[in-house]
C-alpha cells in the first residue's frame, strides 16, 4: 500500500501523466470530434472509424480515459500537496534564521568581506540577526521564504481548476431559447419562462454588425403570480436572473406563416429558419422552413445566396412534407403562394430571432479560484526566490560570506559575488 | 494614421534587418563596435515598431490585436521587447544575432498578410482582447527568447570556453539559467493568457473552455514547459537537455500559433 502511494504521489507519474495528456490533446486536436461513423469512415477509412469510436476519440475530452488521466493527475497533485504540507511549514518556520551548518555546507562561500552589511543591503536583505556559531560572531538573514509556496500554491491551483471544471462538466445544466420580440419561450426542464421583449442588432455604416442586444423578463412560474426579474444582454455582456446566467449567442431569421383553407384564415404562425408547422386541421402535411435570404440571388452552380443583410429581395426556402413524404421544395418570394389541395400557404414579415443560452455552472467560481491560485503559485514560484545569506567572522576580523538560493543558482551566485565586491569595495572607501 | 503605419512599418523591417546584419557581422569579425550599434538599432527599430502599432490602433480606433498581421507584428515587437531586455540585463549582445532572424522571420510573415482593417464582430469587442492578447504576445516573446538561448548553449556547447563564444556568451550554468529565467516569463504569461481567455469565452460564448483547437494547443503548450519544469528538478535537467527541451517546446508555440490557424479552425480562426 505504501508503495501504491508513493507511486501515486511520485514526480516520476505526474511527469508521465504530463507527457500523456498533452499527447492526447494533441491528438484529439487532429480529429474532428462529436462526428458519425460515416463521416470518419469517409474521412479516413472504415477501419479507422471503427478504432476511432472503439476508444472514444470521437469524444476524446470526455472518454473514459481521458477522464481517468486528469483523475490520475489530481490524485497526483493531492498526495504531492499532502506529503509537502508539513515539510514546507517547518522549514518556512525553520528558515526564519537559516541554519549555519546548513548553509556552511550547501552554500556559495566569499571570502576577506570588511563590511558585510554593505552585501546585507546589497542584496536587499533587511535588519540580519546577529548570533554566534562554533563560538564566532554571525550574521544571517533570509528572505522570500513565502517563495517554497510557490509550487503548493500551483498545484492546488491546477487540482481546483481540474475538480471545479470535471464537477462543472457533470452538473452543469445548459438551455437554449430563441425567438422573436413578443414570443415568451419555456426553458426546458424549469419553471421559468423567458420573455423576449425586444431583440436589436446593431449595425454600422458598412452594413457589419456591431453588437446583438436583446432584452429579456424571466418570470418564475412554479409559484403564483411568480416572481419577473428583466434584464439587458448583449454578446459579451451576459445577464445573471434567478441564479442562472443569459448569453446573447446567436441569431436568425423567423416569418410568419399564413396558412389559408378554402380562402377563409386558417392559423398564422411565426417560425424560424430551421423549425416546421403542421397544418392544423391536416396535421400530416407539415410547412418546414427552410432558410431566408434577405437579399436573395441565385448563384448558378451554388444556389440562392443572400447578397446582403438588408431586407433588398426578400425569399424563402421551404419543403412540404405529407405522411413524412417530400411533396417538394422551393424558393418563395413574398407575393407568391403555394396551393395545395384547398390549402394556401405564404410566408410574410421576416424579423430576426434571438438565440439566446442559458446556464448554471455552481462549480464555475471554483474553477477560476484554482486559475487565480495557480497564477499566484507560479509568481510565487518564479519571482520569489528564497534566498538566504549568512556572514561568520574569521579570526583575522573579516568575514565570510555563505549565501544559497535553490532556485537562484547561477545568476544567485552572481550577484553575491557582485554584492560582495561592494561589502569590499564599501571597506576600502 | 494608418499610411503611416504602413510607412513605419517598412522602416522598420528594415532597421531590423540591416541590425540582423550587423549582429551577424559582429560574430563573424569579432568586433564589439558592430555589435552595440546593432543593439542601438534594434532599440531605434523597437520603438518605431512602437510607434507603428500605435499609429494601427489609433487608425482602427482599436487595439490592433485582433487578425493574424496584428498579432504577427506584436508577436515580433514582443520577441524584440524581451531579447532587448535580457540583452540589457545579461550585458549579450550575442543573443541579439539569435534573435533577430526570428524577429525578422516574424515580421516577415506579418508582411505578408492581410494589412486590411476590419471592423470586429460583436465577440471580438470585449476589454478582455487585450489582456489576453497582449499577455499571449508577452509569452510568445519569452518562450521566442529561451528558443534562442537554447540554440547559443547548444552552439557554445561544442565551442571552447577561450574561443570567441566562451568569451561573448556568459557560462553555461548561467546561461542555462537565464533560459530557464525565460521560459519561466512565458509560462506565466501564457496562465495569464489562458485564464483571461477562459473570462472572455465564458462571457462571449458561454463557455469557458470548449476545447477549441486554439485552447487545445495552449494548455498542450503549457503542459510542455511544466514538463520541462519539473524534469529540471526530477532528473537534473539542465543544460544541454533543458536547452533542447526549450528548442522543441518552441515548435509548439509556432504551431499554436500558426498551424493551428492554418490546419486546426476553430473559434480563433476569424476568417
Amino acid at each position: 500500500m505504501k508503495k501504491v502511494w508513493k507511486f501515486l504521489t511520485s514526480m516520476k507519474l505526474a511527469i508521465a501523466l504530463l507527457i500523456i495528456l498533452a499527447a492526447a490533446c494533441a491528438g484529439a486536436s487532429f480529429i474532428n470530434q462529436g462526428q458519425s461513423y460515416d463521416f470518419y469512415a469517409q474521412m479516413y477509412s472504415e477501419r479507422a472509424a471503427a478504432l476511432i469510436l472503439a476508444l472514444s476519440l470521437d469524444d476524446a475530452f470526455h472518454s473514459w480515459w481521458f477522464i481517468a488521466i486528469n483523475a490520475f493527475l489530481c490524485l497526483n497533485l493531492l498526495g504531492c500537496n499532502l506529503i509537502r504540507l508539513p515539510q514546507l511549514i517547518r522549514r518556512t518556520k525553520a528558515e526564519k534564521t537559516p541554519d549555519p551548518k546548513t548553509l556552511i555546507s550547501a552554500g556559495t562561500r566569499e571570502e576577506g568581506i570588511s563590511d558585510p552589511k554593505k552585501v546585507f543591503e546589497s542584496l536587499h536583505f533587511t535588519s540580519p540577526a546577529e548570533g554566534s556559531f562554533e563560538g564566532k560572531k554571525t550574521l544571517s538573514a533570509s528572505k522570500n521564504r513565502i517563495g517554497y509556496w510557490g509550487a503548493w500554491v500551483t498545484h492546488l491551483g491546477i487540482l481546483l481548476l481540474i475538480i471545479g471544471f470535471s464537477l462543472g462538466q457533470m452538473t452543469h445544466q445548459e438551455y437554449t431559447v430563441y425567438g422573436v420580440p413578443g414570443q415568451t419561450k419555456m426553458i426546458e426542464g424549469t419553471d421559468l419562462a423567458v420573455t423576449i421583449d425586444d431583440f436589436r442588432i446593431g449595425l454600422r455604416e458598412d452594413d457589419t454588425v456591431e453588437q446583438y442586444t436583446a432584452d429579456i423578463t424571466v418570470q418564475d412560474l412554479s409559484v403564483p403570480d411568480g416572481a419577473r426579474e428583466s434584464t439587458e444582454i448583449s454578446v459579451n455582456h451576459p445577464g445573471k436572473l434567478f441564479g442562472m446566467s443569459f448569453y446573447q449567442n446567436s441569431t436568425g431569421w423567423a416569418a410568419k406563416v399564413g396558412i389559408k383553407k378554402s380562402g377563409n384564415d386558417l392559423q398564422n404562425d411565426v417560425i424560424c429558419a430551421g423549425e416546421y408547422v403542421p397544418v392544423r386541421d391536416l396535421p400530416e402535411l407539415v410547412v418546414f422552413f427552410n432558410a431566408f435570404y434577405p437579399d436573395y440571388v441565385l448563384v448558378p452552380g451554388v444556389g440562392p445566396q443572400t447578397q446582403s443583410g438588408q431586407l433588398n429581395n426578400p425569399a424563402y426556402l421551404y419543403s412540404l412534407y405529407y405522411q413524412g413524404e417530400i411533396l417538394g421544395m422551393n424558393v418563395l418570394m413574398p407575393d407568391e403562394k403555394i396551393t395545395v389541395s384547398d390549402y394556401e400557404i405564404t410566408f410574410s414579415e421576416p424579423q430576426p430571432y434571438t438565440l439566446i443560452q442559458v446556464k448554471k455552472d455552481s462549480f464555475q467560481s471554483l474553477a477560476f479560484l484554482g486559475g487565480i491560485l495557480t497564477m499566484i503559485g507560479l509568481i510565487l514560484s518564479f519571482y520569489l526566490l528564497p534566498e538566504k545569506i549568512l556572514a561568520v567572522e574569521e579570526e583575522d576580523g573579516t568575514f565570510t560570506v555563505y549565501g544559497h538560493s535553490p532556485k537562484g543558482g547561477a545568476l544567485f551566485k552572481e550577484r553575491l559575488k557582485k554584492a560582495v565586491l561592494a561589502g569590499k569595495d564599501g571597506s576600502q572607501q | 494614421m494608418l499610411q503611416v503605419e504602413n510607412t513605419l512599418f517598412t522602416i522598420v523591417m528594415i532597421i531590423y534587418f540591416v541590425s540582423m546584419i550587423l549582429y551577424f557581422i559582429f560574430i563573424a569579425a569579432k568586433k564589439e563596435t558592430f555589435s552595440k550599434i546593432a543593439v542601438y538599432l534594434h532599440l531605434g527599430a523597437l520603438v518605431l515598431h512602437t510607434a507603428a502599432l500605435v499609429c494601427r490602433g489609433i487608425g482602427a480606433g482599436r487595439l490592433p490585436l485582433t487578425n493574424q498581421y496584428e498579432f504577427a507584428t506584436s508577436f515580433a515587437w514582443g520577441l524584440s521587447l524581451v531579447s532587448l531586455i535580457f540583452i540589457w540585463k545579461f550585458k549579450f549582445p550575442v543573443l541579439g544575432a539569435f534573435a533577430a532572424p526570428v524577429i525578422f522571420l516574424i515580421i516577415g510573415y506579418a508582411a505578408m498578410q492581410s494589412k486590411e482593417v476590419k471592423e470586429l464582430m460583436p465577440a471580438l469587442r470585449s476589454n478582455w482582447l487585450g489582456f489576453h492578447v497582449s499577455t499571449a504576445i508577452i509569452s510568445y516573446g519569452a518562450f521566442g527568447v529561451s528558443f534562442v538561448l537554447g540554440i547559443i548553449f547548444l552552439l557554445r556547447d561544442r565551442m571552447k570556453e577561450e574561443s570567441f563564444w566562451g568569451q561573448h556568451t556568459p557560462a553555461k550554468e548561467k546561461l542555462d539559467m537565464i533560459s530557464y529565467r525565460a521560459v519561466a516569463l512565458g509560462l506565466l504569461f501564457l496562465t495569464f493568457t489562458i485564464i483571461t481567455g477562459a473570462i472572455w469565452a465564458e462571457r462571449a460564448w458561454g463557455s469557458y473552455w470548449s476545447w477549441d483547437p486554439k485552447e487545445t494547443w495552449s494548455l498542450v503548450t503549457w503542459i510542455i514547459y511544466a514538463i520541462y519544469l519539473h524534469l529540471r528538478i526530477r532528473r537534473g535537467w539542465e543544460g544541454k537537455a533543458a536547452a533542447t527541451f526549450a528548442v522543441i517546446g518552441f515548435v509548439c508555440v509556432i504551431f499554436t500559433y500558426i498551424g493551428v490557424n492554418t490546419f486546426l479552425p476553430g473559434l480563433h480562426s476569424y476568417k
